[in-house]
């Protein structure tokens, strides 16, 4: 009588959290569309949707981490960029298996995301704009390097990340997952998980509490720049060139992704469980918009409008103080 | 004189907030040509009552009078329309906005419904002439210093040609000319029949300045009467002087003291030249009038705001923590007295607030053990009598739960010094009994109390000894022997300096 006195209200409060409603929204557009839409319910589309959605998940979990400590991170298109069109600079002639290369890059793309924190942190600069003028910076030294040209991927690691499929299951799917687990058990299950909250929610009360609170900030923003350019990574691979541009489209979904999935952009709450299928629901709007066939000006109005009218229906954030 | 009618009164009223009563059936007139002295501690009323006058707020019952006519209510307008100004304690300019725009705010004159700048230069030079203002009337207020800016509210003030003027503390920022040219211009203006509402802490003031006085004590008249023949002792003595009750635990000397902080030299912020040591086995209090440096002097010790000290000792380390994780690591811990807003995490969970200190000092990947942090809330919450549900967020609570959260999560860490900053402010009766008894136990069991606080009678009856700022400086070290309100009270308005010079 007592356990299922526990287990119910516990239920009920997994039925109405954010994360599982954004679950449900996606698997309700997915049996409708895939009953309606020839084609839209096979395993190899929904495979390939889900592989999408593995790059905008990468890029959200560091934007998740960001914003649930009270931050934003406008500088993540701009890293995968970076490292898109980086890692096929940095790959040394001497190293067969490419490893050397992409470690280069992540950790060129984790420095990128730690001079964020060291701004936003010491100089005290605004979040949005520390990151947007590192996002211009980087702009401006990618058509620099890159020019208009697009860099051709020489690295088999890179190569086989973007395309292998053991079991049927591409490996960006099973990186993604596999950078999921660490990112929960991070935010839910350690010290520097609670701490993120403490500060997102009210940074002044964190500090007096004794969070520390810098290393905090700049930790978050190295983890935004890590899995930015492990995103930057895993798009190379899938695409076989990197290019000036090619990570422009993951600002707005990294953002949208964090917020549908139910974390407040004010920070202090909110969960990656939501991201996820956060991610899953952009990219199934992108996949649909598609379908219709219209001209991408288009599109793009449509795929605006689409994530403000969900936001209106689910995201709104109550009044808070 | 005395004949004359009050140009502004108010008769019988009372104010509660949340069902305090602030306010409770006062009565004042002021006369024109004559200044009138309010006095009355920190949280007397005086505020509330400068904001009914002036109908900034309702009274809750009698009524205000504006030349003998009598009205349940005033509204602002109406008030500016019978000649009513008030200098606020808070300034109310605009930053931004230049000298002669911030002093004709509301009330600029119009040529072709366009502000006539010309116009309003002239009216606004010659009230700067009258305060001494003369800085260029259009530099932004913002960049002026805090004596200049308050000097430019009451160029403000007497913009609008007052019948009535209230001044809310308006030499706390002063220089000394400044407070001359202000005491000469007050003196002009009651010679010329404008009736004056004066407050201040500082009594040498008062008493030259002022001809009548009213007292409020806890929201009280207890004095309304000519000044003369009144010495500053008696008008402490009228501010103070409550019955404690029984509010307060007996007072014991806890045995064996031993310094655990000293500092000397010590300056951070409005905090200046301090020597201090606390001691553990006692409660050490930290009075003084609101906003003389206190605060800045327990976050200057805790490390959250830059400090400096000739020679510093924090609990056998050479210097102050730099910032607070490591005052943490040497014992320290700081409850503050904003709980909403820097006490607490208002959207997360009453158990998320009990554990924050020990998340903030594991290290970083440390798994948390969520059956050990269910036992550790359940012994705080049951400790320290915490109302409600651990899972619920903090901001259901009331205030006084708010605050027993607030000193609560420190305990896991058993800090060695609590440096508490006015914690009983707002806190109901019953939750102030038992944080006193709480505040004697930690003294007791060997740690070193800090009690910042507002209210002098706990000072009186909860300290060992109570260390008085002034101004920034630490004025008086008053041992519990020779405790009492009125030493407070006398040192926190420097009147033990009149008592020396006569």
């Amino acid at each position: 009588m007592s356990a299922a006195g526990s287990v119910m209200p516990r239920v009920s409060a997994i039925l109405r959290s954010r994360p599982f409603l954004t679950v449900a929204v996606v698997a309700a557009v997915w049996i409708v569309a895939g009953v309606t839409m020839r084609g839209f319910g096979a395993f190899g589309h929904l495979r390939y949707l889900v592989e999408l959605a593995a790059v905008i998940g990468l890029v959200a979990a560091g934007q998740t981490f960001v914003v649930v400590a009270g931050g934003i991170d406008l500088s993540v298109a701009a890293i995968v960029t970076v490292s898109a069109v980086a890692l096929p600079l940095l790959s040394l002639p001497g190293d067969p298996t490419g490893m050397s290369a992409v470690l280069a890059t992540l950790a060129l793309s984790t420095a990128i995301g730690l001079a964020n924190g060291l701004g936003v942190a010491f100089l005290r600069v605004h979040p949005m704009i520390m990151t947007l003028a590192m996002a211009t910076f980087l702009q401006g030294l990618l058509i620099l390097i890159a020019g208009g040209t697009a860099i051709s991927l020489d690295n088999p690691l890179v190569t086989w990340l973007g395309n292998a499929r053991p079991a049927g299951i591409p490996v960006g799917i099973l990186l993604w997952l596999a950078i999921s687990a660490a990112v929960l058990v991070v935010m839910h299950a350690t010290a520097f998980g609670a701490r993120i909250f403490a500060l997102g929610a009210n940074p002044l009360a964190a500090a007096l509490s004794g969070v520390p609170v810098n290393a905090t900030t700049i930790a978050v923003y190295g983890i935004s720049g890590f899995t930015a350019g492990l995103a930057g990574v895993l798009v190379l691979g899938m695409n076989g060139q990197g290019y000036v541009g090619i990570g422009d489209p993951y600002l707005l979904a990294s953002i949208a992704a964090v917020v549908l999935g139910g974390t407040s952009i004010l920070g202090g709450l909110g969960t990656y469980a939501g991201t996820m299928p956060g991610a899953l629901l952009l990219v199934t709007i992108t996949a649909l918009i598609t379908v219709v066939n219209a001209s991408p000006g288009w599109r793009s109005i449509l795929f605006g409008s689409l994530i403000l009218g969900l936001l209106l229906l689910s995201g709104r954030e109550s009044a808070r103080r | 004189m005395t004949d004359a009618a009050p140009v502004l009164a108010a008769r019988g009223v009372s104010k509660s907030f949340f069902g305090n009563p602030v306010l409770r059936d006062v009565s004042i007139a002021l006369l024109p040509g004559r200044v009138h002295a309010l006095l009355g501690e920190n949280g007397a009323g005086k505020s509330t009552l400068i904001n009914i006058l002036s109908g900034a707020l309702p009274a809750d019952g009698g009524s205000v009078e504006i030349d003998g006519r009598a009205a349940a209510r005033i509204t602002p307008p109406e008030a500016r329309q019978a000649g009513i100004a008030v200098v606020q304690q808070e300034l109310s300019l605009t930053a931004s906005l230049s000298i002669a725009e911030n002093i004709g705010l509301g009330d600029y004159p119009r040529r072709f419904g366009m502000i006539d700048y010309r116009a309003l230069a002239d009216r606004a030079k010659s009230v700067c002439a009258l305060v001494g203002l003369d800085e260029a009337l259009s530099t932004p207020v913002g960049t002026l210093p805090l004596g200049r800016r308050q000097m430019v509210e009451i160029a403000k003030a007497l913009y609008r040609k007052p019948r009535a003027l209230i001044l809310d503390e308006p030499t706390s920022s002063l220089s000394a000319t400044e407070t001359a040219i202000l005491t000469a211009l007050l003196v002009r203006l009651r010679a010329e029949g404008v009736a004056i509402l004066y407050i201040s802490h500082r009594l040498n003031e008062v008493m030259a300045l002022c001809q009548h006085v009213t007292v409020l004590k806890d929201g009280g008249v207890t004095a309304d009467r000519p000044l003369a023949g009144t010495d500053a002792d008696g008008l402490v003595r009228l501010m103070v002087g409550r019955d404690p009750g029984d509010l307060f635990p007996r007072w014991q000397r806890s045995p064996s003291a031993s310094d655990v902080v000293s500092v000397n030299g010590f300056s951070a912020g409005l905090a200046r030249d301090i020597d201090l040591d606390i001691r553990t086995g006692e409660v050490l209090g930290i009075g003084g009038l609101v906003g003389q440096g206190q605060e800045d002097l327990l976050l200057g010790i805790y490390g959250a705001i830059p400090a400096k000290a000739t020679t510093a000792s924090v609990n056998g380390a050479p210097a102050l923590p730099s910032s607070p994780p490591k005052a943490n690591a040497l014992g320290l811990a700081y409850v503050p007295a904003d709980r909403k807003r820097e006490g607490l995490h208002l959207i997360h969970s009453i158990a998320t607030n009990l554990l924050l200190p020990a998340f903030a000092r594991l290290p970083a990947l440390t798994l948390r053990h969520r059956s050990a942090e269910r036992e550790t809330v359940r012994e705080l919450a049951a400790r320290f009598a915490i109302k409600g549900d651990p899972a619920r967020q903090a901001q259901a609570l009331s205030g006084g739960n708010q605050q027993k959260v607030a000193l609560a999560k420190w305990m896991p860490h058993d800090p060695l010094v609590l440096l508490l900053n006015d914690p009983t402010r707002g806190v109901d009766v019953e939750t102030k009994r038992e944080i006193y008894i709480m505040l004697r136990q930690f003294a007791a069991a060997g740690k070193a109390v800090v009690l910042l606080s507002s209210d002098t009678p706990e000072l009186v009856h909860v300290c060992d000894r109570v260390a008085v700022m002034r101004e920034g400086r630490l004025v008086a070290m008053l041992d519990h022997g020779e405790l009492s309100e009125e030493a407070i009270v006398a040192a926190a308005v420097g009147a033990e300096r009149r008592r020396q010079a006569a």
